[in-house]
């Protein structure tokens, strides 16, 4: 049974987590300037783990133990999310969702490659390291220069001995298990031994940690979507392989992601909040709500500075999961 | 069949190397080493001294250190020189990774830094108490996501699906320490609920049964927090694609059929949606072991997750390549599980060319 | 089996209804590790619960009486004699006491300190924590007469030499070198040994010997001469001790603090989370909870049976708190730039902030109730004005766009503050400076780190500011290990130092006389005022909590803050009320 699409009969719950997600952008977009009573990285040494008291100190939601208040934590937070957090997790969920589409759809096998562009990889590589003997390099650049030559007389003709087949599923599959073996903590506590990132640092950071799940999600989905007959239907139909990769096997493989993508993000921020709780990455003087929640390890008793940033979490998280909901059952079939 | 299942494992095995090798020459090459740990601290007022404590003194003992772990030797056979167009150098077999490489071969796992003791008499122990909670979470959670999915998966809702709901997302969004606190405040508090029982160990002459009655005690607040931390991750993906069964077409020729709503849920929708349930829950195994970590310092269980995080910390490599071995192979090892269960369960899924 | 289990959950509910029963003398008393002493060599103690149980199973010739927060004799039957010879050599006299004697029944001899000597000069050994120590004590000259009366040659003339010469755990020569083959080896020898020849034969034999005793994980392989045994360890988990049934020391007749050891078994929990370790002591799981931090502290002592329950000591420690700064940048090489950024903390609000007002606060290095503390000197206060004016002073401009620069540079002052990420207490002080330089002018960046990378960067002189916690002790004055020039690169994060200031240290370093040495003191800490290379904020307190029922505990302001050897359950059980 599937509902008419008409924006009239979606339900409250739909309007008001739009509502909600519209209020978070608006407060993160506006954060910098609105007229708050602290700012959200100073200290109030006199007012340290305060409870929330409506009159008197105008710690409206309590301060942590650190001396920061929590509204002002909560709208910093929210810029954050928007600058940071979200934006990581839709990288993250794109390049995991192309790279295990691509995975699942060519194997092992049926990828093929000229050879001039693995000469020309090898070459990059070789300046790139700086191997010794600068005339093995502009040998193998002639060479894959030559043979890019030999190559554009004819494409559908090139002889099989100039193609090489690329191993995709493999390497996708080897890297995300290198990535989900080593611990991650361990992983970003070498990553991030060294000078502090900057916020396109960090946003490359935070991809790489997280694009392997979406990537093992959608390429297990994909192995499924490729057996279908619609795919074989299209082979035969005489579409190019890219074509039916992009149109119609794609949409299909990503669909588990519409689920798992509001989950994904919960993850980023708890992995920020591990970060904080290490110390790694970002002075205090970056708030955000994974940082608040990490300072509450330092006073547990400090249940309104769980409070804010949790119940801030959880209602983001369920406004994502509906709106998720709601495109899956208005858009697809 | 056998033969796939043979390349599999030798890729597996050849990955966790490549992946331990990894490890092990980017833990050496970072700043800071295990004499920062062993070594008084600089600066530090508490031992009156007598004799000043020059630059050049201090090198010395760093050096001396250095030797006596075998840390002075050059990292691989070839090293690039110092700057940003060093020059490679050719070292032969003198090298740390050689050695390393010679004395695994020998069944030898290393001598942890800090106090000289075979890596694997160290992490067996651990192991034994890191294991049975990890493989507990596990299924606990696996099992109960099942049924809570096929609670939230029924079409007509109600109040108690969405608080569920609610719920569960609820749990995602905590960090699995808050979550942990809380808990140990809450049933470990004298003020509060005190059911937690004593730390300490169960008395030498305990039979089997008492011992795991000590075990299953002492064990079940930090599995309640580890089942509760991974339980939505499990579930809420499952119930989506459960609903999403419902909608297909064989659903409804079944419904028309006669069955009821938990047969054609039970019976035809959940073996189409446990495949992604499989990848999720292969993907467990990280998301355990961090969680693990977390687990065993707030409830001060001896686990691998401490023993680890405590090495990385303090630079002893042997002990963190070690870890990293036995993680990646046990990863490695659930992937190729799980490829095979994929076979098992969804004939579509052999591999024919 | 249904019993059993019946039975545990009534003593569950039980026990969480009543006070805890009266114990026993021979219960164990518990107390809480913060980490894994991770090896039990005598010759390496990393960390503090390896140093607290080698005090347990080893003696030294002197040890740290905690009441009295000075060296005691232990092994040593009196304090020992100084004399001096040429110009940089001490000699310090001790004699045994004719009691001490190994488990075995052998008595301890000064072959045994000499063999103890030349085990930290051996290579292949983990002794590198205590060859660096003890490097200083070049021989040791055995009395032909009395094989229990020796002397050090020490190579120093600190005025603390005799405190610092008697310091370390003394193992014996006779189940480790039964032949004595180390003793045609000269102790100078063995400390000028180059490190590219290999070693003696007779060394090597040692060290193998030693190597085979695993006294890492197995100390009970040599006979001790300490009150414990290690009875059972379970790494990261729980360190048992047992009193041996025949002491040596059992024989005095009026044994010293340092001597005594009550409690028949100490039991070490290891809980790494403060807060789960509160919950354990009030839930009765342990006995002592050493160094407790401020709020739980607080929230302990305002829990409803706190009162009945547990007793709580809070003593003021020689631990420091200190911002530093980098002499050697361009920008903060004038002390009137470092007057001034000094100005911009508050050492009030952060003691009231992160303490809770306890704590003291002070001018220099030493703590308010020294004899040597300079009282005419003002304490350091939160002024931002006056940091405005210091920075006019020293040639920094305000331009208008608020930030200042100096003449000639285009640079605005902007500083980096590195510190260990760990601690809560460091970002609350960076976070007030940040605010308090922001007001003003200054750009402050925060730069948090793990602990070994901000020591590679401090060592380095990879910083412009920091925040660290020093841990000191009233039984050494000896500056010179973070002030002096020639500890640049390696205590001396700050790089200061001056021909002068290096003379003043070492003066202080080897002045016996008392009114001489106040004067010199005096004059550091005035010194350290105007210069300003470090900035100290405050000194932070010890706290303690422990079982009502226990006794004699001795809450110290030296490191760790207790004396477990003392504890006892009374002799005769309180009635159950």
């Amino acid at each position: 049974m599937n509902a008419a699409p008409l924006s009239s009969r979606r339900p409250l719950a739909c309007w008001l987590a739009f509502a909600w997600l519209a209020l978070l952008a608006g407060a993160g977009l506006l954060a910098p300037w609105l007229p708050l009573p602290y700012a959200a990285a100073t200290p109030d040494l006199l007012h340290v783990a305060a409870p929330p008291s409506w009159a008197g100190t105008g710690h409206y939601l309590g301060t942590d133990p650190l001396g920061r208040d929590v509204l002002a934590g909560l709208l910093a937070g929210a810029r954050r999310l928007l600058l940071l957090s979200l934006p990581a997790t839709a990288l993250a969920t794109t390049v995991g969702a192309l790279a295990g589409a691509a995975a699942g759809f060519w194997g092992n096998r049926h990828l093929r490659l000229p050879l001039a562009a693995v000469a020309a990889a090898l070459a990059v590589a070789w300046w790139g390291l700086a191997l010794p003997g600068p005339v093995v390099l502009y040998i193998i650049l002639a060479l894959a220069g030559l043979l890019s030559l030999l190559q554009w007389r004819g494409p559908r003709a090139a002889a099989p001995w100039l193609m090489i087949t690329l191993p995709l599923d493999s390497l996708v599959l080897g890297l995300t298990t290198l990535l989900g073996s080593v611990p991650r903590l361990i992983l970003l506590v070498a990553v991030l031994a060294g000078p502090p990132l900057t916020q396109p640092q960090l946003l490359g950071v935070f991809t790489v940690v997280a694009w392997p799940e979406t990537a093992r999600l959608v390429r297990a989905q994909m192995l499924r979507v490729r057996a279908q007959p619609f795919i074989e239907a299209a082979r035969a139909s005489g579409l190019p392989t890219g074509r039916i990769w992009w149109h119609h096997a794609l949409p299909h493989a990503c669909r588990p992601l519409l689920a798992y993508a509001p989950l994904s993000l919960a993850g980023l921020i708890s992995l920020e909040s591990a970060l904080a709780f290490l110390g790694i990455g970002q002075g205090p003087d970056v708030v955000s709500w994974g940082g608040l929640l990490a300072s509450v390890r330092q006073d547990p008793t400090v249940w309104w500075v769980a409070a804010g940033p949790g119940i801030a979490l959880l209602v983001t998280l369920l406004a994502l999961q509906k709106i998720a909901n709601s495109a899956r059952y208005s858009g697809s079939s | 069949m056998t033969g796939w299942l043979v390349a599999r494992l030798g890729r597996a095995l050849g990955a966790a190397w490549l992946i331990a090798s990894l490890v092990f020459m980017v833990s050496r090459a970072l700043p800071g080493g295990p004499e920062q740990q062993a070594l008084p601290e600089a600066g530090d007022l508490s031992r009156p001294t007598a004799s000043m404590v020059s630059a050049a003194s201090q090198a010395a003992s760093q050096q001396a250190l250095r030797q006596r772990l075998g840390l002075n030797l050059p990292l691989f056979y070839v090293t690039r020189g110092p700057g940003p167009r060093g020059q490679w150098q050719w070292h032969g077999a003198a090298n740390q990774y050689h050695a390393w490489v010679r004395s695994l071969l020998h069944g030898n796992w290393g001598y942890s830094y800090r106090n000289g003791q075979p890596v694997l008499a160290l992490v067996r122990p651990a192991l034994a108490t890191t294991l049975p909670l990890a493989s507990a979470a596990a299924l606990l959670a696996a099992g109960l996501a099942l049924l809570l999915a096929l609670y939230l998966a029924r079409t007509p809702g109600g109040w108690w699906q969405q608080l569920v709901w609610a719920g569960l997302s609820g749990l995602q969004v905590m960090p699995l320490f808050l979550l942990a606190l809380g808990l140990l405040l809450l049933l470990a508090n004298p003020d509060v609920l005190n059911l937690l029982p004593a730390a300490g160990q169960a008395p030498p002459d305990s039979t089997a049964g008492q011992l795991a009655g000590y075990w299953l005690a002492r064990a079940a607040l930090p599995l309640l927090s580890l089942v509760l931390a991974v339980l939505p991750e499990l579930t809420l993906p499952l119930a989506a694609a459960l609903r999403h069964e419902t909608q297909a077409g064989y659903a409804t020729t079944a419904r028309a059929k006669g069955l009821t709503a938990a047969q054609v849920l039970r019976r035809h929708a959940l073996p189409n949606a446990l495949l992604p349930l499989l990848t999720t829950f292969t993907d467990l195994l990280p998301t355990l072991a961090a969680g693990v970590v977390v687990v065993e310092v707030l409830f001060a269980l001896p686990g691998t997750g401490r023993l680890l995080a405590e090495a990385a910390a303090a630079h002893d490599y042997p002990l963190v390549v070690a870890g990293v071995l036995l993680t990646a192979g046990a990863r490695l090892l659930a992937l190729v599980l799980a490829d095979v269960l994929y076979l098992l369960l969804d004939p579509r899924l052999r591999p024919t060319a | 089996m249904k019993y059993f289990w019946l039975g545990s959950l009534f003593a569950l509910l039980g026990g969480a209804c009543s006070s805890p029963p009266a114990k026993l003398t021979s219960a164990p008393v518990r107390i809480r590790w913060v980490r894994d002493p991770e090896t039990l060599d005598p010759l390496a103690l990393p960390n503090q619960s390896a140093v607290d149980a080698s005090n347990l199973l080893h003696l030294s010739l002197l040890q740290v009486d905690y009441e009295k927060n000075a060296y005691a004799p232990a092994l040593a039957a009196g304090w020992p004699q100084l004399s001096y010879q040429g110009d940089s050599l001490t000699l310090v006299h001790y004699e045994l006491r004719s009691a001490a004697a190994w488990d075995d029944g052998h008595p301890v001899l000064a072959s045994d300190i000499d063999f103890t000597l030349k085990l930290m000069h051996c290579p292949g050994l983990p002794n590198e924590n205590s060859r660096e120590q003890y490097g200083f004590i070049r021989q040791v000259r055995i009395d032909a007469a009395n094989p229990r009366r020796f002397t050090l040659v020490c190579r120093s003339r600190s005025a603390e030499t005799a405190a610092i010469s008697g310091d370390f755990p003394v193992l014996p020569e006779a189940s480790l070198d039964p032949a004595h083959t180390l003793r045609r080896l000269p102790l100078a020898t063995l400390q000028d040994w180059p490190a590219t020849r290999p070693p003696d034969p007779a060394v090597a034999a040692v060290v193998q010997r030693y190597q085979r005793a695993n006294l890492a994980r197995q100390p009970s392989h040599l006979p001790g001469c300490g009150p414990y045994r290690l009875a059972s360890w379970q790494p990261n988990h729980e360190v048992r001790f047992e009193r041996k049934a025949h002491w040596w020391a059992d024989k005095l007749p009026a044994p010293p603090l340092v001597l005594q050891a009550r409690p028949h078994a100490l039991v070490y929990e290891i809980l790494p989370d403060d807060a789960a370790a509160a919950l354990a002591l009030r839930r009765h799981d342990i006995d002592v909870y050493p160094q407790v931090p401020a709020r739980i502290f607080k929230q302990l002592q305002a829990a409803p049976t706190a009162k009945e329950d547990f007793v709580f000591y809070t003593k003021q420690s020689y631990d420091i708190l200190m911002v530093g700064f980098n002499t050697q940048r361009a920008t903060l090489r004038d002390r009137r730039t470092r007057l001034a950024l000094s100005r911009l903390l508050d050492p009030v609000g952060l003691l009231a902030a992160t303490q809770l007002g306890q704590g003291a606060r002070t001018v220099g290095l030493l703590p308010p109730g020294n004899q040597f503390y300079n009282d005419s000197l003002p304490l350091p206060t939160y002024a931002p004005a006056q940091a405005m004016t210091l920075l006019q002073q020293a040639g920094w401009h305000r331009g208008a766009d608020g930030h200042w620069r100096q003449a000639g540079s285009a640079a605005p002052l902007a500083v980096a503050l590195r510190y260990r990420a760990e601690d809560a207490t460091f970002a609350t002080v960076g976070l007030q400076f940040q605010a308090a330089a922001a007001q003003v002018g200054i750009a402050v960046t925060l730069l948090p780190g793990e602990s070994t990378v901000i020591s590679s960067y401090l060592q380095a002189g990879d910083f412009d500011m920091y925040v660290r916690l020093i841990k000191g002790s009233p039984l050494g004055l000896n500056f010179a290990t973070i002030l002096h020039s020639q500890a640049i690169g390696a205590g001396n994060f700050t790089r200061f130092g001056r021909p002068d200031t290096d003379r003043l240290l070492e003066a202080i370093a080897t002045e016996g006389n008392l009114p001489r040495k106040r004067r010199l003191l005096r004059r550091f800490q005035a010194l350290l005022q105007e210069e300003m290379p470090l900035l100290p904020l405050f000194f932070l307190p010890y706290r303690l909590a422990a079982s009502r029922q226990l006794q004699h505990v001795v809450a110290s302001r030296l490191k760790p803050g207790y004396t477990a050897a003392a504890l006892a359950w009374p002799a005769t059980p309180a009635p159950a009320h």
